[in-house]
């Protein structure tokens, strides 16, 4: 019992990951319609900076002068400026010019993107594994550890926390403010949201800048647990069952959808091979061996099986519209 | 055709300015195709303007051009006395252009409280970290707004609806949200695509009132398109006609009623 | 229960004429209601005296704020040339300022006539000529033009004064002036010295106030009545005052009470509730934004004491059951258990009868998960007292307010008798009863069964209609009712059967009780009138009306698709379900011995909905018989011809007032009737 419980609950903490990669993903997706592809490797060129920043390295040589090295309450704000200079460039050069083109070719441009990002991650902060160091506890919660027997790494507690709180003031920013409100014009019709003069432009550097904060933190919390390097890019990919599960334009759906994948992939790859092996293992032998990597295709055969039911996803707005 | 006689407001009651827009040569192609074709007229101030003509004639094209959705290849606009080679919603929405759309553009998944309150989207200047905090001069200014829409939705007479997502509202109801949402950015001039289009004749009385009391309350010029003649010949005091994208008469309602190109083309049109 | 019927302040005396009533005594000063006003300015000047919403934010004002509103109102209506004993109609929404402009009009000497506001313009002409008034305060625009339409009818009308200016800007101002710029005159004018002799606007005012006495007219209300012309009923300071004070106190109202006032400001029981009572106790009356969002706005005041026709009430259920439809199974579940425990206990345990402790906590339980919150939504949680009259209640919708622990009442009421026949009082309260004699009425039943009264609230004459007023009230003060009905001998509750004209005899010489029927019909969700006709003949046929809101809901949950009313109400399943409903009216109807030959043999389900722009019902929506009868000859007709269809092409009026028609061929449907093999074989 107690080792379901912990594998449910880190099950829960990798899905706060996913889930945050999805909110990148969604909240782009609402305000410009753009299936932004990118959002991994953004989330990888902000930790990147930030390491970067954190450790003095000077851009395209990849030396290390301590003597550069900025304290965290510097280095922060300095990775969200970048991200914001990210996002003004976006707009300038990308989303300007492919106003009211096809899904294909914005999609098409958010990969080039991704591949540009990543390139100039590698030559302007080098291409080895990194160790972020933001003085983030480590280590096993003490605690529940001594009264209760339960492994839980605090590392992903604080992540989960800080998840937690962004999504919040996300949603607090989105409602009640007007800026919040210009966002969910813009994303509901863009022709009249034009008309009272709320500017596109502005509104997608807004919504860019946020994702750029969305994908440090990302960074940040995904590094901390196994260092940074190139395969955080890919955790956009995870992202994808999640937002099928959730609905692309649905917030409350990214995080559910991302807790789900989490918790589900987690359980099929400690219980999957047991499961199989008692339903079928009369008829057939198995080896429950076989499926030690079910977390890595788990989210993926979920996601399709919601396409064949329910395409909408749990949260997304009913594909059929009224006449 | 049903024409009604003119209501009670007369001519000399309401006052009738200079020119406030001035639309000149206006050539605008799409491809191969002219949808308008060196146009020009004007529109004075305080005045409600209509535009009419058959099916495809072009008439939203040009609500399209004045408002800046559509660039013209050819021709100038003047408004406010500034010339501009073509307008830009951004500008126009700035100078005071508001509108609606033929087929009601409002934002669905919003309450018609936070639709008109996009309205206010240029009247509401504080920075970005003083909305994100929600706090001091950022509340204080929604609070100023909110007490704007409010005035605007007890014209409108749409109470009962204010916390109501408008996507589920009626048509007609829709019609008078998205109404609201051009009024609350105090325009000189509101462009209404076809206000009355798909209202029975209640909802079609209500819209003409509102229409006309936007005009005498708040001095508001008006431009409109709109198909039902009876209301057009009621409510404006100038008409402009197209025809495939040219201009074919410009006048007082009776002066266009009676012009024989006005009747042809009416009549050449066999849909209409 | 003696107690009940004889409240303090009330003596038995001997009047001149030797006849014995019930004087009910006034304190000094307190004879007219802009005195009673005065007082509550001195006494409660701080305490909200009413609220309006406005701009989605409620507005107050106190006892204090009211006074000089009011004031300053008359003082300008005089400056205008109002004089004593003028008329003032009062035309449109609930809003405060219209009551205040009915005081005002009262503290001039004036009497106030308040007009049902969506009257067309002849009725209002008919109105205004028939009192003579001389002045007119109305909401807006839209009840301005009518007034200048009917102007060349209405000679004696020489101001309007009206509410909000929204497009009245371009109007000629020679004779209209805003609200506001009257109450501005008089201040300006109030203290102008006027000639040696002569005194100031706010000495004549003062003086106007206090010559004022109990005799004096009150209000005149023009009831709309179901045949004829209105009447205007003229009741005085003290049918008002003293009614207001023994029905206050006879549910113990007082300053802390709260009502909403969104009935027609034309109908009797408005004022009693918005102003008498509220002045008499000083209780807080707070006006919706609009009528459209009266539901609402109720939901945010919370009302304590309540006053609603049955179809308020059905209405409400109605909205209920259509949103527990769409709710998730479990929500469903708990409802249904909850509400069946509530059915079961909630009426003993709201009339304080024993109850054991489990259905106690159960009960405490469903408040929590399901009462509570229902009520919230319905804006009833807080209502102390809550009426209903007018027509019958239905007993399920009766008891389900009851069991929901909503202290809902009948009474038995007229605009001659200033509201108050009979009430029910707490704990004696019973679906099929309109209560006991109110506290200072006499009750009287003559030998047809028709009911009698007399009060201290008894209408002093109908206006300029002697003949009238000798029909309905004798020389002894007895005013009849011209409803049918009996006093039950155990416990003394009033019965009403019927209208006592409509109640008719069948060529069998069995009696006929048509509302009893049609009664019985409404209390379906399904059905929203229903007209029922037999009068001297072998038998009874039905027209019903369906309600479009929960036919159409039915529809929707069925995948019945419709394009208009018409096509819905002549629906197949439509009519089978009607058929139905009637079938079970005609069980119920066969159980009563008396009536049970009024069960129906035919009915119809009408092409268009019953309309007061029609003539077909009244403003209150009761209906009204003969012209309906007179209209629909042809459908009738059918109905006893043994038709299968009839092909009807009937007018309508819009409201707009233009006209238009509507033709369909409607079903006729012969229903099932208890007995009909045994009245066969006699």
């Amino acid at each position: 019992m107690l080792f379901f419980l912990e594998t449910v609950i880190s099950g829960l903490l990798a899905g706060v990951m996913y889930s945050l990669v999805a909110l990148g993903f969604v909240l782009i997706f609402k305000a410009s319609g753009v299936f932004n592809f990118a959002q991994g490797v953004l989330a990888l060129f902000a930790a990147l900076t930030l390491v970067g920043l954190l450790s003095g390295t000077t851009p395209f040589t990849h030396v290390d002068n301590p003597a550069l090295a900025m304290p965290a309450w510097a280095a922060i704000p300095a990775t969200i400026l970048v991200m914001v200079l990210i996002a003004v460039l976006v707009e300038r050069f990308i989303l300007r010019h492919l106003v009211n083109q096809d899904q294909i070719i914005l999609f098409m441009s958010m990969v080039g993107l991704a591949y540009v990002l990543e390139g100039a991650g590698d030559i302007i902060w080098g291409s080895d594994v990194k160790v972020i160091d933001l003085g983030l506890p480590q280590g096993a919660w003490d605690w529940l550890l001594d009264s209760h027997g339960l492994y839980i790494e605090k590392i992903e507690l604080v992540a989960a926390g800080v998840a937690g709180a962004l999504v919040i003031v996300l949603a607090i920013f989105f409602q009640k403010t007007r800026i919040g409100r210009a966002l969910r014009a813009v994303a509901d019709d863009h022709q009249a949201a034009l008309s009272v003069g709320i500017s596109l432009r502005t509104i997608w550097i807004i919504v860019w800048s946020v994702a750029g904060v969305v994908a440090l933190v990302t960074g940040v919390m995904w590094g901390a647990k196994s260092g940074i390097q190139f395969s955080l890019s890919l955790i956009a990919l995870k992202a994808l069952p999640v937002l099928i599960l959730g609905g692309f334009e649905s917030i409350p759906g990214a995080i559910v959808g991302g807790l789900i994948i989490g918790v589900g992939e987690k359980l099929a790859e400690v219980y999957g091979g047991e499961v199989i092996v008692a339903l079928f293992g009369r008829w057939i032998e198995i080896d429950p061996g076989i499926f030690t990597a079910t977390e890595n295709w788990f989210a993926y055969v979920l996601a399709l099986v919601f396409l064949l039911f329910r395409p909408q996803g749990l949260f997304g707005e009913k594909i059929i519209e009224r006449v | 055709m049903n024409v009604m006689t003119k209501p009670t407001i007369t001519e000399d009651h309401r006052t009738i300015g200079d020119v406030q827009m001035e639309v000149k040569n206006i050539t605008l192609r799409f491809g191969g195709v002219t949808a308008i074709h060196n146009t020009s007229f004007n529109i004075r101030h305080g005045e409600i303007r209509a535009i009419i003509g058959p099916n495809g004639a072009g008439k939203t094209s040009m609500l399209n051009v004045i408002n800046g959705f559509y660039h013209p290849q050819e021709g100038t606009i003047t408004f406010k006395g500034e010339e501009r080679r073509d307008m830009r919603p951004h500008i126009a929405a700035t100078q005071g252009i508001a509108r609606t759309f033929q087929n009601v553009a409002l934002f669905k998944g919003m309450t018609t409280l936070d639709n008109i309150m996009t309205g206010r989207s240029l009247k509401m200047k504080k920075n970005i970290f003083w909305q994100i905090l929600y706090e001091g001069p950022a509340k204080m200014e929604e609070i100023e707004n909110r007490k704007f829409v409010e005035t605007i939705i007890d014209f409108l007479e749409i109470q009962h609806i204010r916390r109501m997502p408008v996507g589920k509202l009626p048509y007609g109801l829709q019609k008078r949200v998205e109404l609201g949402r051009a009024l609350a950015m105090e325009p000189e001039l509101l462009l209404l695509d076809e206000p009355m289009a798909g209202m029975n004749v209640e909802e079609k009385e209500d819209m003409s009132r509102f229409i006309i009391d936007i005009n005498e309350e708040f001095g508001t010029t008006i431009a409109l398109i709109e198909h039902d003649m009876g209301v057009v010949m009621d409510l404006s005091d100038r008409v402009v006609v197209l025809d495939h994208g040219e201009l074919i008469a410009d006048g007082t309602p009776d002066e266009v009623q009676k012009n024989q190109d006005v009747i042809d083309a009416y009549l050449g049109v066999a849909h209409d | 229960m003696a107690d009940l019927r004889t409240s303090a302040g009330e003596t038995p005396c001997i009047r001149e004429e030797h006849v014995l009533t019930t004087e009910i005594v006034l304190p000094d000063g307190l004879d007219t209601i802009p005195k009673l006003l005065d007082r509550n300015a001195r006494e409660f000047g701080d305490a909200a005296a009413c609220r309006e919403k406005e701009f989605g934010i409620w507005q107050s004002w106190t006892w204090a704020q009211v006074r000089d509103e009011v004031d300053q109102l008359a003082l300008g209506m005089i400056e205008l040339g109002l004089r004593e004993g003028d008329h003032v109609a009062i035309i449109g929404n609930n809003r405060p300022h219209l009551y205040w402009a009915m005081v005002a009009s009262q503290a001039c000497g004036a009497i106030p006539v308040p007009l049902y506001q969506d009257s067309v313009a002849e009725e209002m002409a008919y109105v205004l000529k028939h009192c003579g008034a001389r002045f007119a305060v109305v909401e807006d625009q839209e009840q301005v033009d009518k007034l200048l339409e009917m102007s060349g009818k209405t000679p004696s009308l020489k101001q309007i004064v009206y509410l909000d200016p929204r497009g009245l800007r371009k109007y000629d101002h020679t004779s209209m002036h805003p609200y506001t710029d009257v109450q501005k005159l008089g201040v300006d004018q109030a203290d102008a010295i006027r000639g040696p002799k002569k005194p100031t606007l706010r000495e004549e005012l003062d003086r106007r106030k206090e010559t004022a006495n109990g005799d004096d007219t009150c209000i005149i209300l023009y009831t709309s009545g179901t045949t004829g012309r209105p009447k205007g009923v003229v009741l005085s300071n003290y049918n008002i005052i003293a009614t207001a004070k023994t029905s206050s106190e006879f549910d113990h109202l007082s300053s802390k009470d709260s009502v909403l006032a969104y009935l027609p400001m034309a109908w009797v029981g408005d004022f009693i509730f918005s102003i008498g009572q509220s002045y008499w106790t000083g209780f807080c009356v707070s006006c919706p934004e609009s009528p459209e969002t009266m539901h609402q706005d109720m939901r945010e005041i919370g009302p304590t004491y309540f006053f609603a026709p049955p179809r308020f009430y059905e209405g409400l259920i109605t909205s209920v059951a259509i949103r527990m439809e769409d709710a998730s199974p479990l929500k469903q579940r708990l409802y249904k258990y909850f509400m069946d425990h509530a059915r079961a206990v909630g009426g003993a345990i709201l009339d304080g009868k024993p109850v054991g402790p489990w259905a106690r906590v159960k009960y405490l339980l469903g408040s929590i998960l399901i009462y509570g919150p229902l009520k919230n939504t319905l804006g009833i949680s807080r209502v102390r007292v809550g009426y209903t009259a007018g027509e019958a209640i239905g007993p399920e919708i009766f008891e389900f307010y009851r069991s929901l622990g909503i202290n809902l009442k009948q009474l038995y009421g007229q605009t001659e008798a200033a509201v108050f026949v009979t009430q029910q009082p707490d704990g004696e309260v019973r679906a099929d009863t309109v209560g006991v004699p109110s506290p200072g009425v006499e009750i009287r039943i003559d030998d047809n069964g028709e009911v009698f009264y007399r009060s201290p609230g008894v209408f002093q004459v109908y206006f300029k209609n002697k003949k009238s007023t000798a029909e309905t009230k004798d020389k002894e003060g007895w005013v009849a009712t011209g409803d049918a009905g009996f006093i039950e001998p155990s416990t003394g509750h009033l019965r009403i059967i019927d209208r006592a004209k409509d109640v008719g005899k069948m060529r069998d010489g069995s009696m006929f009780a048509p509302k009893y029927v049609e009664n019985k019909l409404k209390f379906y969700p399904n059905i929203l009138e229903a007209v029922v006709f037999g009068d001297g003949r072998d038998r009874c046929c039905a027209f019903i009306n369906i309600d479009l809101t929960a036919v159409g809901n039915w529809a929707e949950r069925n995948n019945i698709t419709y394009g208009s009313y018409q096509e819905l109400a002549g629906h197949e399943q439509v009519l089978a379900m009607i058929q139905g409903h009637v079938e079970e009216v005609n069980e119920s109807v066969a159980r009563d011995e008396m009536l049970s030959a009024c069960q129906i043999h035919r009915f119809l389900v009408l092409h268009k909905q019953l309309d007061a722009d029609d003539g077909e019902l009244t403003r209150t929506q009761k209906v009204r018989r003969r012209p309906i009868e007179e209209k629909y000859t042809d459908l009738i007709e059918a109905l006893y011809d043994g038709s299968e269809t009839v092909f009807a092409d009937t007018e309508v009026t819009y409201e707009d007032g233009r006209k238009g028609r509507i033709a369909a061929t409607l079903e006729i449907r012969d229903a099932r009737v208890v007995g009909a093999e045994r009245m066969a074989a006699e």
